[in-house]
């Protein structure tokens, strides 16, 4: 069966090019194109994680949701203590957030202003790397703001002024000081930019009383596919019901719903477009088989089962499919291979996009053979599943009608 | 051994146009037989014949096949019937295009599920027997006519039917060609003792056999 299944591609050469051409045509696009849609997905993500917010953060229970001081960590190095045991993890520090107040003779602006260690930032987040103008902050800084470049354009302020801070401190009293503008940032994240400001922790603790208490501790891991598992480890070495350890995926859930709804809308278009090939595919194989009627009506006169044609059609679909997938695989394999070592380069793709936090020109593909192998395996169905109206159009005709078919 | 009681079928059951197909047939073929079906066009010839190779149901009566009824059967059950006990051969000569003429011969022993050294050495024997052993690597359409009918019967025959049912298999051959092909399937009827069932108005065909069984309107005479 499988013989004459070859013989039968050899022999309807029209068919077979059209089959074979257009599978192999869909595997590639399919897979790169979910290769391209992953892959820029993941940057996004990654861009996003790097400017500011870590794999996984812990909290005080209700900070997020009510915030304020009551919720604050009380004892953040008991917490860090237990973490270095953790592996996975590759770095980890403690920030004090708190909104205030920043004013000029001129202007004011409400801003996130953030106690933070310099030093470890530089490994956890991009903001060393985002500095336009000055210098990025020490663990010896003193009075030093580091601000976003938007909200240091609201204050109207340069580089070395001066600028009020009223706040409140952890313990609830009122807390006031003068900062220096040493350094501007700039990530990209438009939001971020405009309402966010650093100072160094050991100036700022002594400042807002919080000497050892944190908002929250993030933490950077090695490897962000393996976030769940890292996680489940902090929490069970925290053992600490007052605690709780978010990932990322708690953490920036819009964005990452937001992804979900891009994929989708992706995967739509694509499973239209694959929906053409399979009907294009279809037909193909339907009017190979109409223009067989009469010979497969023989074949049935002198005993030739319906198993028989089904497996003579499926092992014909088969051979084409399997020798498109098979040269398809390997090429869409390593042009995704290729394009996630050096990414596509679009200049300006990252100003165009920088309100959305996109940060880099680069667009790289997502290169893991899981997603490949999927991508193949609907493919493969997808043609298997296109024998099924030609094997039930042969079958409406009895055998001995077929053989008058002309 | 065939039987066939008050067999009765119809087309066009109940409708104006309603055709008498086949009316009361009781006939009763014994194993070895050399039969002929004949009668004018429209007689039922064809109809019987695929009645009697499961081919096609009838309205009412038992149509035995070694004693087994055949008439009942479901449709999936008729194919297994002509895969395992009959052979068919056709009007238009119907080989598989793609398929050597060696591999037309043995199809039916293939899907029978026989050793390719035992399929080889038969289709070696039945091309011999029909003269057509230097063609077995050629494909069909590289045939003539005659040489494509002798393929079709040979393959009809290889896997040792107990009966050869043969509707009008010479009338797209002229009188050479035909009555080669006779007298080759004369030959295995008498060599190999398989029935062999025909319809035909071929007058050279009527001459030649032993029995002939007329049809007149679907009744027998
Ligand atoms: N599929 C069909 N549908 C309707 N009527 C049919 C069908 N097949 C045969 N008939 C009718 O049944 C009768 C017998 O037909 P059949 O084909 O058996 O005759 P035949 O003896 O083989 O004729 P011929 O010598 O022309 O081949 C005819 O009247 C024919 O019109
Ligand atoms: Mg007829």
């Amino acid at each position: 069966m499988f013989r004459l299944a070859l013989k039968n591609i050899l022999f309807y050469k029209g068919r077979s090019i059209t089959t074979f051409a257009l599978t192999f045509i869909s595997a590639m696009l399919f897979i790169v194109y979910v290769s391209m849609m992953d892959g820029s997905h993941k940057s996004m993500l990654e861009n996003t994680l790097k400017i500011y917010t870590g794999a996984i953060e812990i909290y005080h229970k209700d900070y997020r949701d009510i915030g304020g001081n009551e919720y604050l960590i009380k004892d953040v190095t008991s917490i860090t203590n237990k973490l270095t045991q953790i592996q996975g993890v590759k770095a980890y520090t403690a920030r004090y957030e708190t909104y205030g107040l920043l004013s000029t003779k001129e202007s004011s602006a409400a801003s996130m202003i953030a106690g933070i260690e310099p030093e470890q930032e530089r490994v956890i987040s991009s903001l060393a790397t985002a500095l336009r103008e000055g210098e990025f902050l020490s663990n010896e800084s003193q009075n030093c703001l580091y601000g976003g470049a938007g909200l240091i354009e609201k204050l109207k302020l340069q580089l070395g002024d001066e600028v009020a801070f009223v706040g409140a401190a952890s313990d609830n009293s009122f807390a006031a000081d003068i900062f220096k503008v040493c350094g501007i940032f700039k990530t990209g994240s438009f939001e971020f930019d405009l309402s966010s400001s650093f100072v160094s922790r050991n100036y700022f603790d002594k400042l807002m009383m919080a000497q050892n208490k944190a908002s929250y501790i993030t933490i950077k891991v090695d490897d962000l596919e393996n976030v769940d598992a890292i996680n489940e480890q902090i929490v069970a070495v925290l053992n600490d019901v007052e605690l709780e350890s978010l990932t990322w995926k708690t953490l920036m859930k819009t964005m990452v719903e937001a992804m979900e709804v891009d994929s989708i809308f992706g995967y739509i278009s694509l499973s239209l477009f694959l929906v053409v090939i399979f009907f294009v595919i279809m037909i193909y194989g339907f009017i190979n088989v109409s223009t067989r009627i009469k010979e497969f009506g023989v074949l049935r006169c002198i005993g030739f089962s319906n198993a028989h044609i089904f497996s003579l059609l499926f092992y014909e679909i088969f051979i084409l499919s399997s020798l498109a997938l098979l040269l398809a695989a390997p090429i869409a394999g390593y042009i995704c291979y290729y394009y996630s070592v050096h990414p596509i380069v679009i200049e300006g793709i990252a100003d165009m996009y920088k309100d959305y936090g996109i940060v880099s020109d680069e667009i790289p593909f997502n290169f893991d053979i899981l997603t490949l192998s999927w991508n193949l395996a609907l493919i493969y169905l997808l043609n298997f599943l296109s024998i099924l109206y030609p094997y039930f159009y042969i079958n409406s005709f009895k055998p001995i009608e077929a053989t008058k078919h002309v | 051994m065939i039987q066939l009681q008050n067999v009765h079928k119809y087309f066009f059951k109940d409708e104006p146009r309603e055709v008498h197909a086949l009316n009361d047939i009781n006939l009763t073929i014994e194993d070895g037989e050399f039969t002929l079906f004949s009668g004018p066009s429209g007689c039922g010839k064809t109809t019987l014949l695929n009645a009697i190779g499961a081919l096609d149901s009838i309205e009412s009566g038992k149509i035995f096949f070694n004693d087994k009824e055949i008439s009942s059967l479901s449709e999936e059950e008729r194919t297994t019937i002509r895969l395992n006990e009959m052979g068919f051969v056709f009007q238009a000569y119907n080989l598989v295009p793609v398929l050597s003429v060696e591999e037309n011969i043995g199809f039916i022993m293939k899907l029978r599920g026989f050793s390719d050294t035992q399929i080889r050495e038969r289709v070696l024997e039945v091309a011999s027997m029909l003269e057509i052993e230097n063609k077995l690597s050629s494909l069909p359409h590289a045939l003539s006519g005659g040489q494509q009918q002798r393929v079709a019967v040979a393959r009809a025959v290889a896997a040792k039917p107990k009966v050869i049912l043969a509707d009008e298999p010479t009338a797209n051959l002229d009188s050479k060609n035909s009555k080669a092909l006779m007298d080759m399937m004369r030959d295995l009827n008498e060599k190999e003792g398989v029935s062999i069932l025909f319809a035909s108005h071929d007058e050279y065909i009527l001459k030649s056999v032993r029995r002939v069984v007329k049809l007149s309107d679907g009744a027998l005479l």
